[in-house]
């Protein structure tokens, strides 16, 4: 059995923690950051192991902790859905732990406070697994809490300006609002119930009213929303990332905002299964009107850490977008849709911890490198560090959906699954679906432009700014760059053996399995295969797909989403066929231009620059001139506001100079984050205003309180 | 549209030259004395301390409303002469003598009260070395910074007098850490640099610092002087039969109203009489070279906004006219025309008749360019509200020629200060007031049309009799010459010695005022307009650069 | 606005036919002056002595013309005693002498030449000449010459202008950036020797005074039809006709 092998692991794991904790806090010199290299890259292969035994054998794992009376019990269970994100976040934590040890050496030259680290790192591994494998609602939401509180602790870390801990805190106290709704969506949940455990409450579920569930289910997907970045309770995000030290941003973005999904997913998908388009519908325009958010100010952004933020905003948005649609299919009895929707947003969650992690990680060797995250200072970084430029250009790549890395593949098949609305019958809803995909589309196409900006402007033209450090120990750091790079490309290239490892997850949620559909063994489908719809079979013999069996080769190494009854079209697409096609096409374009040809003669010159004498680093364009026509565009959304234009002048023609200073104000702190800052202060002085310290007057208060109780309990 | 225009447009007024001998002298009294101005020059007002020269500048130019000309800066032996001229409409120059002993390194500035007279007091410095105290911004102007260290003076007379300009020898200390003075302080704002070779290599030699955030262009920064092949110093020491062939040649498609322009000036000196066929056969030519020049000026605003069609009729009108010149006179620039004294050659009836055909012709075609270009909307768009230069800017930055008259100015020569022939023609010369492109194309169509009129009545007025009064021997002394060149007024100042030979040569162009006014266009403007607004002004390099 | 289209056909073809067949029209060449037998040595003596710019040599009883120095004064033209005979043709592009035969660019370039045109202070008439060849009558695009913005892309560096100080950087990086093979063409007096403006401290006096020259275009300006048989020159299309005297070119 498997059992014993699961267990083993995870028991494992924990005593790696603790002994990781121990280590840390009880070793000096080097020893707390080999201690922490060590212990943590053993504990994310265990996780990585647990969850992939798990998965390959498609059998849960679950064993009580002990019960208490009164209390229910404490039990965990590692269900197909947990194992997911617990191989998403062991997938990210390996390299983030190996680039942990490696930016503090190049960085910090070795001198970083690491044993309080190291206990928070471990801490904080420690309750995520908890999060991920708890099978109680207590357990749950106190693993939920002792993370929130170890992320302000991490966020805060390099505590040294002002802004930093007010990042924090506003961070601290976002969580905790949302920790409350969450136990209030709970506590809703589980009114009578016998005891805390999920399946109980899925049970009680049932019997929910149409209110209650919609209760239940606004309090869990904003209360968990907020650690997935959704807008409108993101504003703390963008603060928190760029205050979080670069050695803890990996994870932050990797780890910590794959749980907002979880935390959705497993009380507004799991547990309660019996919700109305309505709520699908408010998820999905919620998911697109982020992703759209996330990525506009991504665009504009020109700090780099920042940057990611924001688009680790657009990408929650996305990954909820087509959740919400996997509900709305759900509710109106699309299984397969539904389960393609799901099946999309959890690969695009997966690569998401994939690419984001890597770009973070980038992003914190760039500012090692250079000691700025200011694209407008950077540039030519290319030359500076060759291998990180290579890495980052397939982070950047994959974050833009382009093919055959692995954003494509999410993105594609999130589009697709909005484009299938034609199976839905309200025509409102369907409406409403091509708004949100195009919407997505948008968001696609800025994600690119973004991308290209991040790119261009850092890596390529000349050097910008006067960096105060040389390069780093840059080789070092390769290894979880590339090792990320690779993840990137192994998932966008074979997402056929990545769909049926998340179908596993995906049916028992959506009722259905999406993997028929999406890969299809269709080269080696006979009339007689009961795998697949005889319908879906005659469509591909119809397109010729049978002429194909004997040359090409596996099953179904194509993704593919079959057109409605009335309109067999089929959209497929296969990222390894055309990775192979690439590349056969890039090696054949080398040959010919390298050895095709006779007598060829490289030489270089000097850029042409119109003839100037030097093309200066002042006449190149900057993030922000790249990004100013989104900014112009979109003008209604950013409402810049003016903080000072003059001019200094002596005559008309003769300027000594023009100054122009923007200041932009984030949409959702401006519509929500300061209107209400502004109240509770109002609200605040207004009380004030009662503790003037005259005794008479407190009495006076006590007095027409207890008047206004017994008056209460009088009517009641 | 003109009609509407001009209603808008302030009157042009005479200013009496007793008037402004009466103002001034009530203002500065014993600072200054007035005197009749001779060869050229109508009023002559000397100071007699350098002091009032500032208020003296703004007097003239904001209270009685004269125009200014230009600086011309002469090392005598002993002395410094600086002769700042303004145009008092209707009446002729006023020249403001300033005079310095040589040891003097420093006069004061007058371009905080008269902005026009920025660049002329940049080039000074640049070019002698003397300083204007209280100018912002000297220096890096035409000796670039990124070649010529400071401290060079190239137009200083040489220590030893026998050392010519082709002997002469500078040192030149290319300076890698040269970076253009940007004025944008934007965070992110960068500048794009065009040129010196750009645009097909069909444009001029310049070179533009277009500061930006994205999107609209801030401000554009033009660097000139690319081109500067120091003519005012090759011409010294040399007769007055090569500095001719120089003036002819240093702005080659306005190079009759320079040549035209000197050969007046040289006339003064030498008090010769031109006769009066030659006096036409000059407006003749001169309204020839116009009528090219602006058919050519058309072709440039057409390309510019990539009406392709237009653009190639306009070209044709163009070259016709080029043929046409060519085939009157031997020269498809006119090149060798002009001579101290009249023309170097006659010409016959039937020259005139081939002539008035081809002119007739162009115009023809130029009617039906016009109205077609009135009609296309898309062209129209891309004209209107660019490049705006307001009739009060124009004014304060003195803009002359045809966008000075795009502008609401009435700065015209030929009206105001009549030279050469033009006594009893009769010519409209137009003026708009919006002083945006279109306002600059239709001024040029306009005053196309009003050569051609000229053109014909020169030969109608032609009578027989010789073209040249002959030039034998030169009189020491200087002289002012002036003519509308097509793109404005050329200025050229002569300082002969007895022997015929050049001691000092000036010439100041209408491309070099309006270079400066070109700055007041080309702020807060679409990227995509920058040609346009190039094309509308239509400005000379070389004309500028000498 | 579709009314361009029409009248744009309306016109019909404008183009010469030049170089199939020899462009005869009015006023497209102002010619140059040829060597003129004179009746005495004394008489070729004042004609040369009437050249401001030493482009007529007395040889004998003849009057030689240099005609790269010529400046287009036209005092030999008109105006003055001893004037030369002058030929209205404009197929007058030369080989720089002291180089050798001039190696044309290969046949690949007959019908793709890319040229990029650098006004190294040129008074304004070459540059638009060269500009005027771009016009309907002239029309070069047929011939496959085209203008190039960047030197990148460029075959022909087409000089005008006596090379200016300030731009002497700009010419040599204009240059040094275009790929081999390349050819330099030198267009109007100034560009070959200076001009009337020499060689001063702030005139090279030239091109060839900076780079290597390949073939010179005399005129001051030379009209559209000298440089475009220039051009065709350049790919061997056309072969230089006259040969400058050999004491010039590489001054």
């Amino acid at each position: 059995m498997i059992d014993p092998w699961i267990g083993g692991a995870l028991a494992l794991f924990f005593i790696l923690c603790a002994c990781g904790v121990v280590l840390t806090a009880a070793t000096r010199g080097v020893y707390p950051l080999r201690a922490l290299l060590v212990f943590s890259s053993a504990c994310s292969v265990l996780m990585m192991f647990a969850s992939a035994a798990a998965l390959a054998s498609g059998h849960s794992f679950a064993i009580d902790l002990w019960s208490l009376e009164g209390w229910g019990r404490f039990s965990i269970r590692l269900d197909m859905l947990s194992a997911i994100f617990l191989f998403a976040a062991g997938l990210v934590y390996l390299p983030a732990s190996l680039f942990v040890r490696n930016l503090v050496e190049v960085r910090f030259r070795g001198r970083y406070p690491m044993r309080r680290y190291g206990v928070l790192h471990f801490a904080l591994m420690a309750s995520v697994v908890l999060i991920l494998v708890a099978n109680d609602a207590p357990l749950f939401l106190i693993s939920w809490e002792c993370m929130s509180v170890l992320c302000y602790f991490l966020v805060n870390y390099e505590q040294s300006a002002r802004t930093d801990i007010r990042a924090g805190y506003i961070m601290l106290v976002m969580s905790e609002a949302g920790f409350l709704a969450a136990l209030v969506a709970f506590l809703i949940l589980g009114r009578g119930t016998p005891d805390w455990s999920f399946s109980s409450l899925a049970g009680m579920a049932q019997h929910l009213s149409g209110s209650a569930v919609w209760g239940v289910f606004l309090l869990g997907f904003l209360g968990f929303g907020v650690k997935a970045g959704l807008v409108p309770v993101n504003f703390w995000l963008p603060r928190s990332y760029t205050a979080a030290p670069a050695v803890f941003v990996p994870v932050f973005a990797g780890v910590t905002l794959n749980l907002g999904f979880y935390g959705i997913l497993r009380l507004d998908a799991q547990l309660m299964s019996n919700h109305s388009v309505g709520t699908g519908l408010f998820a999905l325009v919620t998911g697109s009107i982020t992703a759209l958010v996330g990525i506009l100010y991504a665009t504009t952004e020109n700090d780099l850490k920042k940057m990611l933020a924001h688009s680790s905003i657009e990408n929650a948005g996305i990954i909820v977008a087509a959740v919400g649609a996997s509900l709305v299919f759900h509710a109106s009895g699309h299984a397969v849709a539904a389960a393609i929707a799901l099946t999309a947003a959890l690969y695009h969650m997966v690569n998401h911890s994939v690419y984001k992690t890597l770009l973070f990680q980038g992003v914190g060797e760039v500012e090692a490198a250079t000691g700025t995250r200011e694209m407008d200072r950077l540039g030519g970084l290319a030359r500076l560090l060759p291998g990180l430029s290579v890495v980052f250009l397939v982070g950047c790549l994959s974050i833009s959906a382009i093919p055959p890395f692995n954003g494509f593949v999410s993105e594609w098949l999130t589009l697709q699954c909005l484009l299938r609305s034609a199976v839905l019958l309200s025509s409102a809803v369907k409406v409403l679906f091509a708004l949100c995909g195009a919407c997505l589309a948008l968001t696609a196409a800025l994600a690119v432009t973004c991308f290209v900006k991040v790119y261009a402007m850092s890596f390529l033209g000349i050097r910008r700014g006067d960096w105060r450090h040389g390069p780093g120990q840059a080789g070092r750091t390769q290894f979880p760059l590339a090792y990320l790079a690779v993840a990137c490309l192994l998932l966008g290239i074979l997402p056929t053996y990545v769909i049926p490892v998340l179908n596993r997850a995906v049916e028992p949620l959506a009722g259905a399995s999406a993997a028929a559909s999406l890969v299809p063994p269709f080269f080696s489908a006979t009339p007689e295969n009961q795998q697949l719809p005889p319908a879906f079979v005659d469509d591909f013999h119809n397109l010729g797909a049978q002429t194909g069996r004997h040359v090409l080769p596996g099953r179904g190494l194509v993704v593919l989403v079959r057109g409605s009854e009335k309109n067999p079209v089929v959209f497929a697409m296969s990222t390894s066929y055309s990775f192979v096609a690439l590349a056969i096409f890039l090696l054949v374009t080398w040959f010919v231009a390298t050895r095709g040809s006779r007598q060829r003669s490289v030489t270089r010159h000097e850029l042409w620059a119109g003839g100037i004498p030097r093309l200066l680093p002042e006449m190149t364009y900057t993030a922000t001139g790249f990004s100013n026509p989104v900014r112009v565009v979109f003008q209604a959304i950013f409402r810049p506001n003016i903080v000072e234009d003059s001019r200094e002048t002596v005559a008309v023609h003769f300027r000594t100079a023009i100054l122009r200073r923007r200041d932009e104000t984030h949409f959702v702190d401006r519509l929500l984050f300061h209107p209400v800052g502004e109240a509770v202060g109002w609200l605040a002085r207004l009380l004030a205003g009662m503790h003037h310290g005259r005794l008479n007057a407190y009495v006076a208060y006590t007095l027409a309180f207890l008047l206004i109780i017994l008056v209460l309990f009088r009517l009641s | 549209m003109t009609a509407m225009g001009s209603s808008q447009l302030t009157p042009l007024q005479r200013i009496e030259l007793e008037a402004v001998a009466a103002a001034v002298q009530a203002q500065f009294g014993s600072g200054i004395s007035v005197e009749r101005g001779s060869r050229g020059v109508a009023l002559a007002i000397r100071l007699n301390e350098a002091n009032v020269l500032a208020a003296l500048s703004k007097a003239l130019f904001w209270d009685i409303g004269c125009s200014f000309g230009g600086l011309i800066v002469e090392e005598l032996s002993d002395r410094w002469r600086l002769s700042y001229l303004f145009l008092a409409s209707g009446s002729g120059w006023i020249e403001v003598v300033l005079e310095v002993p040589a040891a003097v390194q420093a006069v004061p500035s007058i371009s905080a009260e008269v902005h026009a007279a920025d660049w002329f007091e940049r080039e000074t410095e640049d070019l002698f070395g003397l300083r204007f105290e209280g100018h912002p911004r000297l220096g890096d102007f035409i000796l670039h910074d990124q070649i010529w260290p400071e401290g060079v003076a190239p137009h200083r007379k040489p220590q030893r007098r026998s050392v010519n300009v082709h002997q002469m020898h500078f040192r030149r200390r290319p300076n890698p850490d040269w970076r253009p003075l940007l004025v944008v302080q934007d965070p992110g704002s960068f500048a794009m640099p065009v040129g010196p070779v750009y645009e097909g290599g069909i444009g001029e030699s310049l070179h533009f610092m277009l500061e930006t955030v994205g999107e609209d262009v801030l401000r554009a920064v033009p660097r000139l002087f690319y081109k500067f092949r120091a003519v005012e110093k090759i011409a010294e020491g040399q007769q007055v039969s090569d500095v001719l062939l120089l003036a002819e040649r240093f702005a080659a498609t306005s190079s009759f109203a320079h040549s035209l322009a000197f050969s007046l000036a040289v006339e003064r000196i030498c008090a010769l009489e031109v006769p009066k066929r030659a006096a036409n056969l000059r407006v003749l030519l001169a309204e020839l070279e116009r009528l090219r020049h602006h058919a050519g000026a058309i072709t440039g605003i057409c390309e510019s906004t990539a009406l392709a069609v237009a653009a190639s009729q306009a070209a044709i009108i163009e070259e016709r006219l080029l043929r046409a010149s060519c085939e009157f006179a031997g020269h498809r620039y006119l090149f060798g025309l002009n001579t101290p004294g009249g023309l170097r050659r006659d010409f016959v009836s039937r020259d005139f008749e081939n002539l008035t055909g081809a002119v007739d012709r162009a115009v023809e075609d130029l009617h039906v360019l016009e109205d077609r270009l009135h009609f296309t909307s898309s062209f129209l768009d891309r004209l209107e509200d660019v490049g705006v230069v307001d009739p009060s800017k124009a004014r304060d930055l003195n803009l002359v020629g045809p966008v000075g008259r795009a502008s609401g100015r009435g700065h015209d020569l030929r009206r105001e200060c009549p030279y050469g022939g033009y006594d009893g023609y009769t010519f409209e010369t137009p003026r708009e007031a919006e002083g945006d492109g279109y306002a600059r194309l239709r001024v040029l169509f306009q005053e196309g049309y009003a050569s051609a009129g000229l053109i014909h009545q020169a030969v109608e007025r032609m009578e027989p009799g010789p073209v040249a009064a002959p030039c034998d021997s030169f009189v020491a002394g200087a002289a002012l010459g002036w003519a509308e060149a097509p793109i404005g007024s050329a200025l050229h100042w002569i300082r002969l010695d007895g022997s015929g030979v050049v001691e000092r040569y000036r010439a100041i162009t209408a491309s070099f005022n309006n270079w400066l006014g070109f700055h007041a266009a080309v702020e807060d403007f679409a990227f995509q307009d920058f040609p346009i607004i190039l094309a509308t002004f239509g400005l000379s390099a070389t004309e500028c650069d000498r | 606005m579709s009314f361009w289209f029409w009248h744009g056909l309306k016109k019909g073809v404008r183009s010469t036919h030049y170089p199939r067949e020899f462009e005869s029209a009015a006023g497209v060449s102002p010619g140059r002056p040829v060597a003129t037998e004179f009746d005495s040595a004394a008489e070729a003596v004042v004609a040369a002595a009437n050249c401001p710019a030493d482009a007529i040599v007395a040889r004998g009883s003849a009057a030689e013309v240099k005609l790269e120095r010529c400046i287009y004064c036209q005092h030999c033209h008109y105006g003055n005693s001893h004037l030369l005979e002058w030929h209205s043709d404009y197929e007058w592009t030369m080989a720089v002498p002291g180089r050798g035969k001039y190696q044309p660019l290969p046949t690949a370039y007959h019908r793709s030449l890319h040229v990029i045109v650098v006004d190294a202070g040129d008074c304004g008439a070459c540059l638009h000449e060269v500009k005027q060849l771009n016009n309907p009558l002239y029309n070069m695009h047929r011939l496959g010459i085209f203008l190039t913005a960047t030197p990148r892309a460029a075959d022909v560096l087409l000089v005008v202008g006596p090379v200016s100080e300030n731009m002497r950087v700009p010419l040599l990086k204009t240059y040094e950036a275009m790929p081999a093979p390349k050819r330099i063409l030198a267009v109007g007096a100034c560009a070959i020797n200076g001009g009337v403006f020499g060689r001063t401290f702030m005139s090279a006096g030239g091109v060839a005074s900076v780079l290597p020259v390949d073939l010179l275009v005399p005129g001051d300006p030379p009209p559209p039809l000298a440089i475009l048989h220039g051009l065709l020159a350049v790919t061997g299309r056309k072969s230089p006709v006259l040969q400058a005297a050999s004491s010039e070119g590489n001054s």
